[in-house]
């Protein structure tokens, strides 16, 4: 245990230098400035976003139809950033600097037009993915370049982004660097943080799992969580649960509305076996139900 | 381990944020100056003191602020946690009682002290027009609003929005030792409502969606026409071409409230409001 903790303090150190998005380097060229332009009566779209372990401001996108890749939204980045191996994948082309795509896709439903972006690897991204620091693998920021071109309202008590067109020409963002031509000597910190995750034998766990299903419509009567109907050949049928059953306790907790079962059965996958008490008329049963697949 | 302890409560004790209470009113301009790397300066007073120039940066999970202008508004004095190890002079954390970008005020906003390379040469290129780059406005502060980012008109505006923004390193330090602990258990994805459908992807399957392998009758899946063979391509504007993502999709459509689900049936797409029951 001791020599796992070994390095806490210094992966903690390393982390902090890890989680600011705010690359420089953009080998792309400069043109004029144009100004605001006029706006028309734009749509707006509601994309969908969640924050990471990380707290970063994360979005899904498709890439040329691909993907869906994690994008975190990122004022402090010059454009949309991708690492090499995707823009690979993705087949993009690349132009003076830039990798032009075809089709750049936010969940949503906004497509950017005249979509482009930069393949850099972002020794970030690199240090946060190599020990799941975010909850999620982590393909990219969007930055300046297309961030510009929308007008975006930010609000975390909700789930969704919204976005409209501005209309604004965002000229293309200028490179600035560091006499060394690098970000400040941070780079290696990716490849510590990398280092560092081996060491403590950290590997992220990205896996997704659907909850269990237990197959019964539920309502509050009084002061009691009550079935008011179950799926038939569901779970919650099949191990004789029936409407009109007041469910007391789970797994040991006692619950009285469906959002404290829903609370206390969140963790449970698929196949999982769940205790209820279960009070029908007089009587009072336990009833043992093993989640099934569905939703 | 004792050790190991004492640092982390350090660090966890580093400034929870608390949110502006005040109720809904209009929201608050604040225009910034667009710069030719893409990136954008606000005026930031700590305290009262200032103003200083700093990046605003949505992807800032934390607020930097230098040495120089920590001392200049006397918040050294407040540091909570000195790092195990001061690189680029990084000093602590501290919780900035008043945080104010612009006019938009905000209490208690945990920030970093430190010289952090990237705001040097930040401050390197714009000194000359703007004076020095002394840090990064981050998540501690714009998660407390709805923010608006108008790049065109070079303004944000800013209305409390009640949400806590807590503190990124400390839910960080607390997600690094689950890491650590080594157990990564993989994510549950629970639906906040009953569908009464059961869906699937095969293996091998890489086009968008996933199917619809059962309806449950009487179900609100089944009220609202979804059939067995149906491909769900989103729910609520939310992709699923995964069961993963399916779930998750899910777990954001609250029951008794119609979210719109694509589906493509014989070939065309189609968009059904469904209904989730309360349940599970």
């Amino acid at each position: 245990m001791r020599a796992r903790y070994g390095n806490q303090s210094l992966e903690m150190s390393t982390m902090r230098y890890l989680l600011l998005l705010v690359p420089l380097g953009l080998a792309a060229p400069a043109a004029a400035e144009t100004g605001p332009k006029p706006r028309e009566v734009a749509p707006t779209y509601e994309i969908p976003f969640r924050l990471t372990d990380t707290k970063h401001v994360l979005v899904r996108v498709k890439l040329n139809g691909k993907g869906p890749f994690n994008f975190i939204i990122d004022t402090g980045a010059p454009a949309l950033i991708m690492p090499e191996a995707l823009a690979k994948k993705i087949g993009a082309r690349e132009k003076d600097g830039w990798v032009l795509l075809d089709k750049l896709e936010l969940e949503g439903g906004l497509s950017v037009p005249d979509p482009r972006g930069v393949a850099v690897d972002m020794f970030q991204l690199k240090g946060m993915n190599s020990m799941g620091l975010a909850g999620v693998e982590l393909h990219g920021v969007i930055g300046y370049n297309v961030l510009a071109r929308y007008r975006i309202e930010y609000d975390f008590t909700d789930t969704k982004l919204k976005w409209s067109p501005s209309g604004y020409d965002a000229p293309a963002p200028k490179r600035i660097t560091d006499k060394g031509g690098s970000q400040g000597g941070l780079e290696m910190m990716g490849d510590l943080m990398k280092f560092l995750a081996m060491f403590s034998g950290i590997k992220p766990n990205y896996e997704v799992k659907p909850r269990g299903l237990l197959g019964a419509e539920l309502e509050t009567a009084g002061s009691d969580l009550a079935v008011k109907s179950v799926l038939a050949g569901g779970p919650a049928e099949k191990a004789g649960l029936k409407a009109g059953d007041r469910i007391t306790t789970v797994k040991g907790k006692s619950v009285g509305s469906p959002v404290d079962l829903l609370e206390a059965m969140k963790k449970l996958p698929e196949g999982a076996s769940v205790k209820l008490d279960v009070k029908r008329g007089d009587e009072t049963k336990q009833i043992t139900v093993e989640l099934g697949k569905g939703l | 381990m004792r050790k190991l302890f004492v640092a982390l409560t350090l660090l966890a004790a580093a400034g929870a944020a608390a949110a502006d209470t005040t109720p809904a009113r209009k929201p608050t301009a604040v225009k910034f100056d667009l710069v030719p790397s893409g990136h954008f300066i606000v005026k930031v007073r700590l305290n009262g003191k200032g103003p200083y120039n700093l990046i605003f940066d949505t992807g800032a999970p934390a607020t930097l602020i230098t040495p120089r202008i920590a001392r200049d508004a006397g918040l050294t004095k407040d540091v909570k946690d000195k790092p195990p190890i001061a690189l680029f002079g990084m000093m602590g954390s501290i919780s900035v009682k008043e945080f104010q970008v612009g006019d938009v005020k905000a209490e208690n906003v945990s920030a970093m002290i430190l010289d952090h390379p990237t705001v040097k040469v930040f401050s390197d290129e714009y000194e000359p027009k703007y004076g020095k780059i002394d840090g990064i406005v981050g998540f501690p502060f714009f998660a407390q609003f709805r923010m608006t980012v108008d790049y065109a008109a070079r303004e944000m505006t800013f209305v409390p929005s009640g949400y806590k923004a807590g503190d990124a390193m400390q839910d960080l330090t607390k997600a690094m030792m689950e890491k650590m602990m080594g157990k990564p258990e993989p994510r549950v994805a629970a639906p906040a409502g009953l569908w009464g459908m059961e869906i699937a992807k095969s293996s091998g399957d890489e086009a968008e969606g996933v199917d619809v392998k059962a309806v449950a009758a009487g179900g609100a899946a089944a009220e609202a026409g979804l059939k067995a063979g149906d491909r769900i391509l989103t729910i609520d504007g939310r992709w699923t071409d995964n069961l993963g993502d399916a779930y998750t999709a899910a777990s954001f459509a609250k029951p008794g409230k119609p979210v719109t689900v694509t589906l493509r049936r014989d070939g065309k797409e189609i968009k059904v409001p469904v209904s989730p029951k309360t349940g599970l």
